[in-house]
């Protein structure tokens, strides 16, 4: 089962975006103002939600980990933080390239794409402590992924608190049916591969952590069998 | 017999004002090239299409390089489990 759910999201996700390509390059209409570079929308939204939820999952996830010191639970984080590193670049590439094309300057700076910025970097300060820190570091990351998520709603409010250049929230409820229906199959497909490599991101950390443990057994073993056996005492008192 | 509709102002013809011809030609032309690019500028998608999904590809081949080294620590600890 453990091996066969990403299995089945990854073949969901193969068959589902060659349907999202045709949408939206065949059949989703050029929008008005933007003109056909306006289709980066519909992966670079779908993204930064994932990305988004994927900060809210690592956040929740180390907050667990804190608590009930669960193994799980720090593997979700963990597998959680590279994936927010790897949709996070996504929607930083994705977006600037989308504004070069619109706004005619690829960063301005705004807030959500600041805060974007910011959320991306703690993440990446995470995985870095996860992977160079010292015995103990696991704490302050897991402190470093509830400050990220934190994060989260400041992104999205962004366009509301401040004067942005960012569309507003809205953009996508006001969307007519056409583009909703080329915003679907690329959200499921990013979704489906995206929990397809969560899981099997999950599953190799906790491999890993059965892995150290059985060598720590062994070695463990190894000196138990190396150690000199007591010598029997005797009652006659050798001295 | 129903009355004639009445035209909103937009829809009437209006003669273009203190532009001459060539003018008037080079805005067309200006126009009609943006439009065009508007309507085929597919290089920015491209790459930004193409940057996602090479991403989610670089981190999938990190995950199966990750797991063969697994595979090799788990296969070298049954060896010394068995010996």
């Amino acid at each position: 089962m453990k091996k066969i759910l990403p299995i089945a999201f990854l073949g969901a996700a193969a068959l589902i975006f060659p349907v999202s390509v045709k949408t939206i390059f065949l059949d989703t209409p050029i929008e008005n103002q933007m003109g056909t570079v306006q289709k980066i929308f519909y992966f670079h939204v779908p993204l930064a939600w994932i990305m988004m939820l994927l900060a809210v999952v690592c956040g929740v996830a180390a907050g667990i980990q804190l608590r009930r010191d669960s193994k799980r639970a720090e593997a979700v984080s963990i597998a959680a933080a590279e994936l927010v590193l790897v949709t996070g670049l996504g929607v930083l590439i994705t977006g600037p390239i989308w504004g070069h094309a619109t706004w005619g300057k690829a960063w301005t700076w705004d807030a959500r794409q600041v805060s974007t910025g910011l959320l991306w970097l703690i993440f990446a300060a995470y995985v870095l402590v996860r992977h160079y820190g010292a015995a103990g570091s696991e704490r302050l990351a897991a402190a470093l992924a509830i400050f990220g998520a934190i994060d989260v709603p400041v992104i999205y409010y962004a366009v509301k608190i401040w004067k942005t250049t960012h569309p507003s929230n809205d953009v996508a409820g006001s969307l007519p049916a056409s583009m909703w229906a080329a915003l679907w199959p690329a959200l499921i497909a990013l979704l489906l591969t995206s929990i397809a490599v969560l899981l099997i991101r999950v599953q190799q950390e906790l491999t890993d952590v059965t892995l150290d443990e059985a060598w720590v057994d062994l070695d463990d073993a190894g000196a138990n069998k190396l150690e000199p056996t007591p010598a029997p005492t005797s009652g006659s008192g050798d001295a | 017999m129903a009355a004639p509709a009445q035209n909103s102002p937009s829809d009437e013809y209006e003669p273009v004002k203190n532009l001459d011809q060539q003018t008037i030609a080079c805005v067309r032309a200006c126009e009609s090239e943006a439009a065009a690019k508007t309507a085929s500028d597919y290089e920015h998608i491209v790459w930004a299409y193409g940057v996602i999904w090479s991403l989610f590809a670089i981190y999938g081949v990190m995950l199966w390089r990750r797991g063969s080294r697994q595979a090799i620590e788990v296969a070298d600890l049954q060896r010394r489990l068995s010996s």
